[in-house]
């Protein structure tokens, strides 16, 4: 990922916690949308949704983020990703509105070593973000699926 | 002045498809794939020895103009969870036929999507692709994807062998 070179995040709520994606992969937040399901053996695949003339499908990450206890995803982050060398929208439910955050230019804002945060860090999370007074974990959506599939 | 004559818009191709019921799941499969949409008279339960349950999504076979049909449970090949099926699908230049819950009704489809990439699982062999009809969107089945040609090979043989048995 190249998140080092990131000047901007999209922070999204997942229940109580906070976390972040590089602006640039994220196409649109939208709104809660019609999910359609049909057969398929594909993990955390909760359905498609159908943007713009597209067939989107959905990941439901909240599980892998929170855990069992997350509350009712209210909208869709449809981020852009990279699956066998082509680029196909994936929409992940959240939980409420998300906030994008800009951060001076020569600023990654992206915290890697932080030796507290570091520890037991998932695979997924590939540095932080200062939003404020709050550290967020940035996500690597790929990896973070590529984890589930495994 | 010349008189405006619009080329006319090339109609997209359309495909004639059957839309039909599993477990809840609205499905389509082409028109031109099915023979013959029957109930369920004529089913003969499919028990052979050691092959039943090499494929269990096998669950009866139909005689019909001396060929005899192995009858796939939709449910079963989609993984589902169990439905209750009242029609059979029985489909041309194959010896397969699908048991669904129903049949709807016939539509054209102009355009076949693509599954997405980030479906990586049976799902690929399953649908030839999704369409959107009504605003709703339905996978269209591969037909060849109920038996493969080894299980049915499998199956014929099975079932010659029995025959052969019986007549000896």
């Amino acid at each position: 990922m190249s998140a080092a070179r990131e000047k901007a995040y999209v922070l999204f709520p997942m229940g109580e916690k906070r976390f972040a994606l590089p602006s640039d992969v994220v196409t649109e937040l939208a709104r809660p949308d019609h999910l359609q399901t049909f057969p398929h053996s594909t993990p955390l695949l909760a359905g498609v949704l159908v943007r713009r003339g597209r067939i989107v499908p959905v990941y439901d990450v909240a599980q892998l983020l929170v855990g069992p206890a997350a509350p009712p995803r209210k909208f869709y982050l449809i981020a852009n990703r990279q699956i066998d060398s082509r680029n196909e929208w994936t929409a992940i439910p959240v939980t409420g509105e998300c906030e994008l955050i800009n951060l001076p230019p020569g600023e990654s804002g992206l915290e890697q070593d932080q030796e507290t945060q570091d520890h037991d860090r998932p695979e997924y999370v590939v540095g932080f973000v200062n939003a404020g007074d709050v550290t967020v974990p940035v996500v690597d959506l790929q990896k973070l699926i590529s984890m589930e599939a495994r | 002045m010349r008189e405006f004559n619009p080329r006319p818009v090339p109609k997209a191709p359309q495909e004639g498809v059957i839309l039909f019921t599993v477990a809840g799941f609205k499905l389509a499969i082409a028109a031109g794939a099915v023979k013959e949409i029957r109930g369920l008279e004529g089913l003969n339960a499919f028990t052979l020895g050691g092959i039943s349950e090499r494929v269990e999504k096998l669950r009866y076979t139909l005689e019909r103009g001396g060929t005899t049909y192995f009858v796939v449970d939709a449910s079963r090949h989609f993984r589902l969870a169990s439905s209750s099926p009242g029609r059979v699908l029985v489909l041309r230049n194959s010896s397969t036929a699908i048991l669904v819950d129903s049949t709807d009704r016939m539509t054209d489809i102009s355009t076949l999507l693509a599954l997405p990439r980030a479906f990586q699982g049976d799902e690929r062999t399953w649908y030839r692709g999704l369409a959107i009809v009504n605003d709703e969107v339905i996978p269209v089945v591969n037909p060849g994807a109920f038996l493969s040609k080894g299980e049915q090979e499998v199956l014929r043989a099975g079932l010659e062998g029995l025959q052969g048995a019986a007549v000896v």
